[in-house]
């Protein structure tokens, strides 16, 4: 079945692989990315990953944070994210003014923890992406997302970094020392909570050293000069990371405990009302028909080479046993979910240039037609 | 080329394992705790909030946060950020209850979430805990302390946060205790951090530039020995070998047919893996490799037979 099709790429406007690390994610990614090009849309893979995989595998030198045209494969481009940049680019859209955006990025604890504030790389991922949808230049956008070992640090991270951003919370923190207890928040809670503050933060002084907390709440407060945009730009985040036409992919390998993970991923996102699409497990050995040595040893004949059957039965009992373990995976995820396991097969060489992407691409596409309900 | 393995490495107190996501650092890490419990040192090794993976390898159920016996000589723990900070909290500041108003304000929590790699710090730090721990008698507690530390990337970062924390943080508590656990993760007299790798393009690539960051003049961490997880041990002799590329014969029957298709994989995969250990060697690490089992389960058993294969390449 062809991506023109498969229900997948129906009505989508956004694709999302998620799933542990190592089970193939940006590989599978690339390779929808590229079933969608060639199916004549015009279609932007981004990754997040540093490591240039997905770059050589689409025949880049490298990824750069502007996207690039992939030769050879339809209307595709390939980008990746840029943590600097990006977050740069984000102050500046954000910032009232000149002089709020330069308050922001002079800021030493900007250019010391910008890319590295917990959840900043995943906020801005899904921002990247929003801007990309919203341009209108892709028929699709396929996104690859960081290993988690929750599905949710991806999809939670604009709550949290929005939590922290709050200007409650960071007038509470920043607050001269020596102001009193006016301009505390309001409300009883806020009351309780004040009474304990001067306790708190002294506290938090012995335990970070001091200026440490301090020098964050003042960068914080620069920020949260941002923070009705960053909010506004966040529900629009949230609620592209909740339309119908976005799809979420769980990618997963067989194994007993990588498929463990994948279900618990898929229960997060459900649970919290993302549109899972369906899970893709790589790597599978299919089925073959067994054969006992003696079998073998007679269907190959006399002149075979000394021991030549006993390898062979080796390697057959090998990759069966291998392939029964697969096919307990398949069917627990298929207890799961009812929709069919999108399912690649183990290959003898990994994936490494377009060819063997498009290998990966037909075999995501099979079984599946528009007449699949999703 | 090959670098020698040396025995001594193996006598260091605080080991660290890391790679690429789903290359068998659990796996690695587990191994290391039953070399190192094998030879009579009392062993503890961390997960670090992980979906607990390496108490199943010692056929054991998961053990959360307490440490729990696993085999002879060794003990596994599931670190988690939660209680490692309020029992930080309570070392520090002393008083319980002024340790909960503090950890338990939920303005302080938003920020806490917000601090970069506070989690992690958290989790090491506690893990760094471990190391300093001593017994009744004031003698060390554990004979060795092994991470299984979080994937490439995100490994990295985990890796500097003490030194970005102990030259960004200019007094205190926390930039004594960064201070102190960048000391002992670049000593080579009780460090030793270990990669894993699969003979598999991504992660070679990946092991690559982990170990130019880790080991290089940057950050300069002791190495370890760089341990390849998963290569298949050559099944066919040359004359085999050359039959089976030649393909199954025109009258073959259906199970023939299957038995020449899987050893084409399987020889495709052999090549593959030969190829990417070379390019390995060239890092100048010593590089143990691990054979694949083709085994449905990975339990005792299997975890005893890594062992036994790494004995053999002079893993002590």
């Amino acid at each position: 079945m062809s991506a023109a099709s498969d229900p997948l790429f129906e009505g989508a406007r956004l694709v999302i692989t998620s799933g542990a690390g190592g089970v193939g994610k940006t590989t599978t990614a690339a390779a929808l990315a590229l079933e969608s090009a060639r199916s004549g849309r015009r279609t932007a893979v981004l990754t997040i990953d540093p490591a240039r995989r997905l770059a050589n595998a689409l025949g880049l030198e490298a990824f750069h944070d502007h996207a690039q045209r992939v030769e050879g494969a339809g209307p595709l481009w390939a980008m990746m994210l840029d943590m600097r940049t990006t977050a740069d680019a984000m102050v500046r859209r954000f910032s009232p003014d000149e002089a709020a955006a330069r308050r922001i990025l002079d800021n030493p604890y900007y250019g010391a923890f910008s890319t590295s504030l917990a959840g900043t790389q995943e906020y801005m991922a899904v921002e990247q992406v929003h801007a990309l949808v919203r341009s209108g230049d892709y028929d699709l956008v396929v996104l690859d997302t960081p290993p988690a070992v929750h599905a949710i640090d991806f999809l939670t991270a604009p709550d949290r970094i929005l939590g922290a951003l709050d200007n409650r919370a960071v007038n509470w923190l920043y607050k001269p020392r020596d102001a009193g207890e006016h301009g505390q928040p309001q409300g009883y809670g806020a009351r309780l909570l004040g009474r304990g503050r001067q306790v708190v933060l002294k506290s938090l002084d012995r335990f970070t050293g001091g200026p440490f907390f301090e020098d964050l709440a003042s960068f914080l407060q620069a920020f949260s000069a941002l923070f009705e945009a960053f909010r506004q730009s966040s529900r629009a985040v949230q609620a592209l990371l909740r339309a119908d036409s976005t799809r979420f992919l769980v990618v997963t390998a067989p194994y007993p405990g990588t498929v463990r993970e994948a279900i618990g991923f898929r229960a997060e996102l459900v649970t919290r009302g993302f549109p899972f699409a369906g899970f893709v497990c790589n790597r599978v050995h299919d089925a073959r028909p067994a054969a006992s040595l003696e079998a073998l040893a007679s269907a190959l004949g006399p002149n075979a080479p000394a021991h030549l059957a006993e390898a062979l039965a080796t390697a057959l009992a090998d990759h069966n046993r291998m392939a029964a373990r697969d096919a307990d995976g398949l069917a627990v995820l298929r207890q799961v979910d009812a929709r069919p396991v999108r399912v690649v097969p183990l290959m003898p060489e990994d994936v490494h240039d377009l060819e063997g992407l498009s290998r990966v691409g037909r075999a995501l596409m099979q079984n599946f037609s528009s007449a699949d309900t999703f | 080329m090959t670098v020698p393995l040396s025995a001594a490495l193996f006598d260091r107190r605080f080991v660290l394992v890391t790679g690429k996501g789903g290359v068998g650092k659990s796996t690695v890490s587990a191994l290391l705790a039953a070399q190192s419990g094998a030879r009579g040192r009392r062993t503890l090794v961390c997960e670090l909030n992980a979906q607990e993976r390496i108490p199943a390898i010692f056929g054991r159920a998961p053990v959360g946060s307490v440490v729990t016996p696993l085999r002879e000589n060794v003990w596994g723990v599931n670190i988690q950020p939660g209680p490692a900070l309020e029992e930080y909290a309570e070392m520090k500041l002393k008083v319980r209850a002024v340790a909960r108003l503090v950890f338990d304000n939920p303005f302080v929590q938003r920020f806490m979430q917000l601090v970069p790699g506070m989690n992690d710090l958290l989790m090491l730090g506690k893990a760094f805990n471990h190391e300093r721990e001593l017994d009744t008698q004031g003698r060390p507690l554990w004979d060795t302390v092994i991470v299984d530390a979080p994937a490439t990337g995100h490994g990295v970062t985990f890796f500097r946060l003490p030194k970005v924390i102990r030259d960004h943080v200019p007094v205190g508590n926390m930039h004594e205790e960064a201070r102190d656990m960048w000391a002992l993760l670049t000593d080579p007299a009780r460090t030793a951090t270990h990669l894993v790798s699969l003979p598999e393009e991504l992660p070679v690539q990946e092991t690559r530039e982990l170990a130019r960051t880790l080991f290089g003049p940057e950050m300069g961490l002791p190495p370890g020995a760089l341990w390849l997880n998963q290569v298949p041990t050559p099944l066919f002799d040359a004359a085999g070998e050359a039959r089976v590329r030649e393909g199954a014969p025109p009258d073959a029957t259906p199970a023939l047919q299957a038995a020449f298709d899987v050893s084409q994989i399987r020889l495709g995969r052999e090549g593959q893996a030969r190829a990417y250990q070379a390019a390995l060697e060239g890092l100048g690490l010593p590089l143990v490799a691990l054979p694949l089992l083709y085994s449905r389960e990975l339990g005792p058993a299997q975890l005893d037979a890594l062992l036994a294969a790494a004995r053999a390449q002079g893993v002590p």
